[in-house]
């Protein structure tokens, strides 16, 4: 991580030194010598350090396929992933490492039932032998303090609403000083409304720390109020279809969504995502 | 309580060409390839390196249990055996599935009947059912009727907690879903009770065949092996293993142990197959 | 937040229609029909706490909850309620000291200090529960108000949470501190008596008297045919307790011990044998694929044959009496366990094993972390299945080939005609299997707190 310090002092346009994500013509086909299907299909996008980077597009459409490759649970068929320049996985290694420098959160979350938000907050430095015990509990203390956590700490997650838990997680996440933050349909589950706060507490955890963003939903609402950018993908295999630049300016909170600008982007980008949806429908109708 | 998962799933026809390509059907082989020839080499030791090993040295060869194996094979007495213990799961099993469902069900149902039979029937349940075999055999007039009882109890148990147990797990909006489209008692009984315990049915069945086996031979065994019985109610799957200990006929005990296996094999996979087929929905996931 | 309600005046007193209106803004009083919250009004006392003020300290006697009508008071549990840390500041509409109304010699769990000037209503406790013994129906809801709220706004206190159990019929531990023992006793009446109100236990007694009288009956007074052969009701409870007994077997006998001691011996050396290995190559099996896929089709072919068709194969190969039974108890527990804890790993959530390994934690540590702990509850219901399973086959053991035990005692006292030691013998075995069951299950909830603590807030 040192040699890409190095290479890459210059802040980017966000304010970030590093998390610069290049996706540079990616496949990936699931199953090559049986069904062979194709789940991302020459994939290209390049992804400045700090940025809330939206991908939208439907449900099974291969989005997370593509944070699978990021994150290294999955490899890729061809093509090549970077990160600030090093390489993550390309030509002669399908699959990247799994590390803590590109943290998930996962969608139905993935807290360890088992362990007390504390110290699941703490778990990565512990188990990277990074900090001793005592340290990580205090910087997992004060950490979640600050994101007003304090009173869950010794409560086991499944005791808290889910989105508090969301927010723990997050805080997990944060504690490993990670480069990437890969968010998976982290919200997918919450009603509209505590939607709404995570968007907000999640951007303002942003501010704190210019951690680069990789969210993927499908809901369009979510990805305009919160994204740099949005990537609308095509329906299986994915590509992008349509990137977005929102221009709405940063700090952001609840008032954009009124905004005429939040508007006429939500009108924008619409039609092409209710052309891949319906395509994503009638394709699962027949398989089916 | 009914946590045993049965796993097991045999391949159909279209699967089977896939599977010899498979490399876990490979490992499958070498897994009891290995196992087998272990137990050759553990077993024929002091035949070969004049030394025993401890315990498995004992134990008859596969290939000797192979030879008893196809001698016993094609007698008539050997085949009586299967048929006998077939004929007392059957008479068991079946009393059970027929007085455990309505049962079951009936607890479910009712709440007053549940509140006056299920701690009751909680309280008898930690007798295992081969503590009874003196009981029942002093009860029933007939050694056969005795066993048969015995094994009754053994599926019986498992098929009614089951039974209550689906039953208490369908979802409260079926009933609110039925309700609100004109369904009287009668009818949510017959079409959201009865398949909505019918997985746990056949789950608790699949279970209960398992302990109806284990009870099988250890009934014939204790009856039939015990000098205290005369010879009215000998045979039996059980009886031929404890025969053949007796008679020293080692191979035979194997070969005993195995027919069991492939017997009580054999009835399980049928109720779980007829499980699958008498439940359709189960089978998409 | 609070408005400023110093116009009421200090001391001057809210009148009934203010304080009502205050307790219809609280939690457990907002569902409270008018005439009886007017009733409640009239027992609340209204009291003001200069900043500073200690309301009370843990561990002080509780007779009165209060709730507070303006300014800020600091809340914080004690060591007892297991969240030290849980400190919080509670205003108008919050109602704290609801300790009081657990039982009639209840203790502080918290300690509590006026942060600002502080308006309270204080209400007695006793009163509040003589009033819903006229009202039960609003008592109850009051109750399960008061209930939702405690587990709503606090870290649920482990002792509220292990109480969860005793509705389930568990036997309820006895445990060394005081404070919190008397609290989950205070919560066991509430629950028992609710219980006794129910129709349950009279069905039950009612289940039981029928089943007995049938016995007695069938075989004493009517002497049916077939049923006349038993040993009857009476001459059964008559032998067990017996000084003198007929048959040589009954409580007072000491041969009645070493049996059950010597049966529990093996069932537990069989257990734990079973137990150690068991999860171990259950854990491996589900997290290795290699070794699953070599080793499980061979225990999938052996697992068809019945345990008991193992006896004179075992008998061959151990000789002796005492390790056929172990082994033939143990067989039956290993499949039991192994399997479960196998599925046990299978039921992990995948994104469990992937969060640890990008948190960055390497193969053994996912294996530490996650694979072990995220199977325990499988486990433990293997293990519980594993101790049924562990009796079935030692009953049979020990009736075929045992020198004491409780399955010994079944057979031999059927060959040589001490029928009723039969159905002692029986229910003796029963009782112990059944403890032993629980026992295991009791530790399950032990070590899995976070389980227990997630379905207690799944309700009830």
């Amino acid at each position: 991580m040192s040699a890409v310090m190095n290479r890459n002092t210059q802040p980017s346009k966000y304010g970030a030194t590093r998390g610069a994500i290049q996706i540079k013509n990616v496949d990936k086909i699931y199953d090559p010598e049986g069904a062979a299907v194709k789940a991302v299909d020459n994939c290209t996008l390049d992804i400045p350090a700090g940025e809330i980077c939206m991908v939208v597009g439907p449900s099974g459409c291969g989005k997370t396929t593509l944070l699978n490759a990021i994150a290294g649970f999955h490899s890729i068929t061809s093509g090549e992933i970077t990160l600030d320049g090093e390489l993550l996985c390309g030509p002669g290694k399908p699959q990247a490492e799994p590390g803590s420098d590109r943290v998930v959160v996962f969608q139905n979350g993935a807290l360890f039932p088992w362990k007390t938000n504390l110290e699941n907050v703490a778990f990565g430095p512990i188990v990277q032998g990074k900090m001793s015990k005592k340290e990580a509990y205090e910087k997992a203390r004060s950490l979640m303090a600050d994101a007003g956590l304090g009173r869950s700490e010794r409560n086991y997650p499944g005791e808290i609403s889910s989105g508090v838990r969301r927010r723990v997680e997050i805080v997990r996440a944060l504690m490993n000083d990670p480069a990437v933050l890969l968010l998976d349909e982290p919200y997918r589950a919450l009603d509209s409304l505590t939607k709404s706060v995570m968007h907000e507490s999640l951007l303002e955890t942003y501010y704190k720390n210019k951690v680069t963003i990789f969210f993927i939903t499908h809901d369009l609402e979510e990805a305009i109020f919160l994204g740099h950018r949005v990537v609308i993908m095509t329906s299986r295999p994915c590509r992008p279809k349509k990137i977005l630049e929102v221009d709405i300016p940063h700090p952001r909170d609840y008032n954009a969504l009124t905004s005429t600008r939040f508007r006429e982007l939500m009108d924008e980008t619409m039609d092409a995502v209710h052309e891949e949806a319906v395509k994503a429908f009638e394709a699962g109708e027949k398989e089916g | 309580m009914s946590a045993q998962v049965m796993t097991h799933q045999m391949p159909g026809p279209g699967r089977l060409r896939k599977m010899m390509t498979n490399q876990r059907f490979y490992r499958a082989i070498t897994g009891i390839l290995v196992f087998i020839i272990l137990w050759e080499v553990g077993a024929r030791s002091e035949q070969w390196a004049g030394f025993a090993f401890p315990w498995i040295g004992l134990v008859p060869p596969p290939t000797a249990v192979l030879g008893a194996w196809s001698t016993v094979f094609v007698e008539s007495s050997y085949w009586m055996s299967w048929l006998q213990s077939f004929g007392r799961v059957l008479a068991g099993f079946t009393a059970a599935v027929l007085l455990g469902v309505p049962l079951g069900l009936a607890m479910a149902v009712s709440r007053t009947f549940n509140g006056l039979a299920f701690p009751t029937f909680e309280v008898l349940r930690p007798i295992p059912p081969l503590a009874w075999v003196p009981a029942a055999i002093i009860f029933w007039p007939t050694q056969e009727m005795a066993i048969a009882f015995v094994t009754f109890l053994g599926a019986f148990y498992t098929i009614v907690i089951n039974v209550v147990g689906g039953a208490k797990s369908i979802d409260i909006r079926y009933f609110q879903a039925a309700q609100s489209m004109g369904s009287n008692g009668a009818d949510i009984f017959r079409r959201i009770i009865l398949p909505g315990v019918m997985p746990s049915i056949f789950l608790g069945a699949a279970v209960g065949m398992g302990i109806t086996w284990e009870v099988v031979v250890a009934a014939e065994m204790i009856s039939g092996g015990g000098s205290q019985i005369g010879g009215t109610a000998g045979g039996g799957l059980g009886f031929f293993i404890w025969n053949s200990y007796l008679g020293g006929s080692y191979e035979l005990i194997v070969v005993g142990m195995i027919s069991i296996g492939i017997a009580g094999y054999l009835c399980s996979s049928t109720i779980r197959k007829t499980g699958t087929w008498a439940t359709p929905w189960k089978r998409l996931r | 937040m609070t408005t400023d309600n110093s116009k009421t005046g200090v001391g001057q007193g809210l009148d009934q229609a203010a304080k009502a209106a205050l307790l219809r803004e609280t939690m457990p009083f907002k569902t409270v029909p008018d005439a009886t919250l007017r009733r409640i009004a009239d027992l609340a006392k209204e009291e003001t706490l200069p900043a500073g003020t200690r309301l009370y300290n843990e561990g002080d006697r509780a007779d009165d909850l209060f709730v507070i009508a303006s300014g800020k008071i600091e809340h914080a549990l004690g060591p007892e309620a297991e969240a030290s840390k849980l400190v919080k500041m509670v205003k108008r509409g919050d109602v704290i000291g609801w300790a009081a109304l657990l039982s009639t010699k209840q203790r502080r769990l918290a300690t509590t200090v006026a942060e600002a000037d502080t308006q309270i209503l204080r209400i007695n406790a006793q009163k509040l529960r003589d009033l819903f013994q006229n009202d039960q129906q609003t008592g109850d809801m009051v109750m399960s108000r008061f209930a939702t709220m405690i587990k709503e706004d606090y870290t649920l206190p482990d002792w509220l949470a292990k109480t969860r159990s005793i509705g389930e019929g568990t036997v309820a531990r006895s445990e060394a501190e005081v404070p919190v023992s008397e609290s989950r006793l205070a919560l066991l009446g509430y629950r028992l008596g609710l219980w006794v109100k129910s129709p349950k236990p009279y069905l039950m007694i009612t289940g039981f008297t029928a089943v007995l009288l049938f016995w007695h009956f069938s075989v004493d007074v009517f002497e049916w045919p077939r049923f006349r052969n038993m040993p009857g009701l009476v001459e059964v409870i008559t032998e067990w307790l017996s000084r003198d007994p007929i048959y040589g077997l009954s409580v007072w006998t000491p041969e009645y011990y070493t049996h059950i001691i010597v049966s529990i011996r093996r069932v537990f050396i069989a257990f734990l044998l079973a137990t150690a290995l068991g999860v171990t190559l259950g854990l491996f099996m589900g997290w290795s694929k290699g070794v699953r896929e070599f080793v499980f089709p061979v225990f999938e072919t052996l697992r068809p044959v019945p345990i008991l068709a193992w006896v004179p194969l075992a008998i061959i190969i151990f000789f002796h009496p005492e390790s056929t039974v172990i082994f033939l108890t143990f067989l039956a527990s290993f499949y039991a366990t192994a399997l479960n804890t196998m599925l046990g790993v299978d039921s992990i959530d995948e994104s469990y094993s992937r969060a640890a390994s990008c948190l960055g934690a390497n193969k053994w540590q996912v294996f530490r972390h996650v694979i072990v702990p995220g199977a325990l509850p499988f486990i433990f219901t293997g293990l519980q299945i594993s101790v049924g399973v562990a009796w079935f086959s030692l009953v049979a053991a020990e009736m075929v080939s045992g020198e004491f035990g409780l399955g010994f005692v079944i057979n031999t006292s059927y060959t040589m005609v001490k029928y009723p030691t039969i159905v002692i013998g029986m229910i003796t075995l029963g009782a112990v299997g059944y403890t032993t069951s629980a026992m295991v299950r009791m530790l399950g909830d032990h070590l899995m707190q976070w389980r227990v603590r997630e379905l207690a807030m799944g309700g009830r």
